[in-house]
Parts: structure tokens; C-alpha cells; sequence
């Protein structure tokens, strides 16, 4: 029987900035000792899984190359992470038995916000992206992927004055449809606030104290 | 209802989870390499598949194993199941198969209590048997209690649902053309017979083993195979 990693879910709408955030926090993740597993459901194209391979793998090599796996989804990604995870539990199955000295694998699916949000059966937790340009509106709209998600992570707030956005308006919205529920704000181009989403990850998925621990294998 | 129609509309049904709507059977590469633009082509491509390889390999695999389970022999179920693997050129269509089928597998464990399928379950976490769909299929279906005939019609029915439905993803027909494809296949799916002889199997699609033998290195696209 092999040992369970934690699982841990990114979801958000194309050009949310998921792959950037990813690239963010494994750097993060790994100074703190922590290895990671990346899949990547991809809509159409491979891009996502080849740049993380490329960024993660190749320049800084945090990570073996066939680490970072790239799953095509028959153009349904909410479906493949929410009503039928069977192929991504296939390949989790085959990471624990491949490394199951793994701390955490990430599991990115791209995927609108009234749909989007992860089967159970295959995220122990979930980080739902959006970023501002999209209007200071999004939170309140609500839907299935900000409001189920245990972490809410509003990207690009650099832009918030370029497209109008009111940041103090998203984080009144953001408490008001997730209650008790953290929400996050970053720059994932400069890694803003990017420490503060590893801090609930270590604290929440890998029950770990943020920043304490280190480790080398 | 017959005890075992219910089993059998919970597995044809698409929304049991069997990976399959991530597969498009060679569809997307058939599309992308200009040989299917319409409903025509896809009716004429499916009926093929078929012919050449879903009935003679697929199809007789299931009732192998089928006819296997029925007498608890593990042995001539991993034979099946290792010998369609070893058939299967193209890489991602034989893992797409293993991948699917073991999580059916996991799901029939869920299901149902069978002796049969938690022994074929241990060959294939052992890794002594590929686990692939038909044959995990075959084992699902025979602990269900559904008969080997309406079970090589449901993986047919399955297989023609898969293609169409890849069809209208990649917006070659609408979904009503879809509806009417499927309804023109009635006669090839219930017309089909295959034999179980494991020693007989083969299958005939060449450009189809190609064309998906490139759909692998694609930068673009949209199912696994």
C-alpha cells in the first residue's frame, strides 16, 4: 500500500495566472524543504506543463522533468478534475508509487468560475485564482470556484488601477460570499504576496509551522 | 427492468467515470489531418473502427475475460488482458487504456463485492496484468451480472458515444447530427459478434496507429488520444 501525498488544487479561469503562481510557490515551497509533483490539465495545448518543465525542471531545476505532467482533458477541464477524475487519479496513483517520499502534488486545472472546483476524492484542498482585470465585480458575483475553494487568490493587483478595479471592494465582496474563508491578494510577476499562499499551504495541507522547517534529502 | 438493465444503463451512461470523454479514439487526428470534415466521414470512420479493430480486438477480449471470470479462471483473464495491451502500438492509447480501466476497477470495488474482480484488482496493482479497459470492463460487467451479449453492445454503444461526442467538441457536426450518427449505428452495434479466442485476436488499422502516433507529439490539442 502506498503512502497518500497531499493534494493540493489550483483552478481558475485562462490567464488567471495559475502556471505563474505555481512557478511562485514550489522555489518557495522547495528552500522550505518540500518536494512537489505538478499535473496540469491542459486545455489544448501543452504550453503550461513545457513551460513549468522548463522554468521548474531544466533552469532551476527544483524538480525532475517527469515531475511536471501535462494531462489533456477532451477539452472538458472542470470535468476532469470535478465529475470524473479518473485519469487524474490514475496518474497520482502512478506518482505515490513512482516517489511516495513526495511531499505535496499540485494538481492545475484551468476552468471558468460559475463550474470549476475539485472532486473530493482528489483534492485535499483548493486555491481558486482569479485576477483583477477581470473587474472588481468578480467576487460578488459569486460561483462555484470562489466560493467553494478554501483559498481565495486575487492576482494582479498591480494592474487594479489601470482597469479600475477597487481592491478594498474585492476583499469586502470576498468575506461577504466566503465567510470565515481567507482570501489572498498578490502580484505573482514580482511574487507579492505569494509568501503569505505557501504560509496557508504548509499550515493547512502539509500541517507544518510556516518558515520552521528544513529539510534536505 | 431486468436485474441487470439498471447496472447496465449506470455504466453506458457518460457520466459514470470512466475517463472516456478525454479520449477521442483517433478522432482529433482524423480531423486535424483533413480525412474527416463531416458526418459522412465520421459515420464511414467509425463503422471501420469497428470492423478492423474494435470488434476483432476489443470486443473479443471482453468476452474472453467475460467468459474467464465466469469460471474464475485469473489466469486466462491476464493473458487477455496482457495480450491486448501488447497489441496496442500507439503508447498513449495503451496507457490511456490501463489508466482507465483500473479505475473502473476501483469504482466497481465500490460497487459491488466480488471475488473475481478484487483478485484481477490485486494481478493489476501488482502490475502482473495491464489492467486495460476492456478487460477491466469485462470484470466489471460479469460482477454486475450483465450478460456477455448486452455487454459487448455497451462497450460498443460506449466507444460510438465517445467518438461522436469528441466529434461535436471539435466542432465538426452539431450535437443534433451527433444524435442522428449514433441512431444510424444501431444495426453495427447490435449486429456485432466476437469471438473469444484470445490466440485469434488482431486488428487492421494502420493509418489510424499513425495518425495518433503523431497526435502524440502534437503541441496542440484537445483529448489524449
Amino acid at each position: 500500500m502506498t503512502r497518500r501525498i497531499p493534494r493540493l488544487g489550483i483552478g481558475g479561469p485562462v490567464g488567471s495566472g495559475k502556471t505563474r503562481l505555481i512557478e511562485q510557490i514550489v522555489p518557495v515551497l522547495s528552500r522550505q524543504g518540500y518536494h512537489c509533483c505538478i499535473i496540469s490539465n491542459d486545455v489544448v495545448s501543452k504550453e503550461d506543463a513545457e513551460r513549468m518543465q522548463r522554468t521548474l525542471a531544466t533552469e532551476s531545476r527544483l524538480m525532475p522533468e517527469d515531475m511536471i505532467i501535462g494531462i489533456a482533458t477532451g477539452g472538458c477541464p472542470h470535468t476532469a478534475v470535478r465529475e470524473d477524475p479518473s485519469i487524474n487519479l490514475a496518474v497520482i496513483d502512478e506518482i505515490e508509487q513512482k516517489d511516495p517520499t513526495l511531499d505535496l502534488i499540485i494538481i492545475e486545472s484551468g476552468g471558468d468560475n460559475t463550474m470549476t472546483t475539485f472532486s473530493p476524492a482528489l483534492a485535499d484542498y483548493s486555491i481558486y485564482i482569479v485576477d483583477v482585470a477581470g473587474g472588481d465585480k468578480y467576487p460578488r458575483k459569486r460561483g462555484l470556484g470562489i466560493e467553494s475553494c478554501d483559498l481565495l487568490v486575487i492576482n494582479k493587483i498591480d494592474l487594479a488601477p489601470h482597469v479600475g478595479a477597487n481592491l478594498a471592494v474585492m476583499k469586502r465582496d470576498s468575506a461577504l460570499v466566503r465567510p470565515n474563508k481567507p482570501v489572498e491578494f498578490v502580484n505573482c510577476k514580482t511574487g507579492a504576496g505569494v509568501d503569505r499562499v505557501t504560509n496557508h499551504i504548509v499550515r493547512d495541507i502539509l500541517f507544518d509551522r510556516p518558515l520552521q522547517r528544513k529539510r534536505k534529502r | 427492468m431486468n436485474e441487470h438493465e439498471f447496472q447496465l444503463m449506470q455504466l453506458a451512461d457518460s457520466f459514470f467515470p470512466s475517463g472516456m470523454f478525454g479520449l477521442s479514439g483517433g478522432m482529433e487526428s482524423f480531423v486535424k489531418s483533413d480525412r474527416v470534415r463531416n458526418g459522412n466521414d465520421i459515420l464511414s470512420f467509425i463503422r471501420q473502427q469497428i470492423k478492423f479493430q474494435i470488434v476483432p480486438c476489443d470486443c473479443a477480449v471482453l468476452v474472453a475475460v467475460m467468459k474467464a471470470a465466469k469460471k474464475g479462471d485469473i489466469a486466462g483473464a491476464v493473458a487477455a488482458d496482457n495480450k491486448y495491451y501488447s497489441m496496442k502500438l500507439v503508447r498513449e492509447v495503451r496507457i490511456a487504456s490501463s489508466r482507465s480501466g483500473r479505475q473502473l476497477l476501483r469504482t466497481l470495488l465500490h460497487m459491488a463485492n466480488n471475488k473475481f474482480a478484487r483478485k484481477f484488482y490485486a494481478k493489476v496493482e501488482a502490475k502482473e496484468s495491464a489492467g486495460t479497459y476492456p478487460a477491466c470492463l469485462a470484470v466489471t460487467a460479469g460482477a454486475l451480472g450483465i450478460p456477455e451479449k448486452s455487454s459487448l453492445r455497451m462497450m460498443l454503444y460506449s466507444y460510438c458515444v465517445s467518438v461522436v461526442g469528441s466529434a461535436v467538441r471539435l466542432a465538426v457536426i452539431s450535437h443534433i447530427e451527433g444524435q442522428s450518427i449514433l441512431a444510424q449505428l444501431t444495426g453495427d452495434v447490435n449486429s456485432a459478434k466476437a469471438g473469444s479466442n484470445v490466440a485469434n485476436l488482431w486488428q487492421l488499422a494502420p493509418l489510424s496507429e499513425i495518425l495518433q502516433m503523431q497526435h502524440e507529439q502534437d503541441d496542440s490539442r484537445m483529448f489524449i488520444t
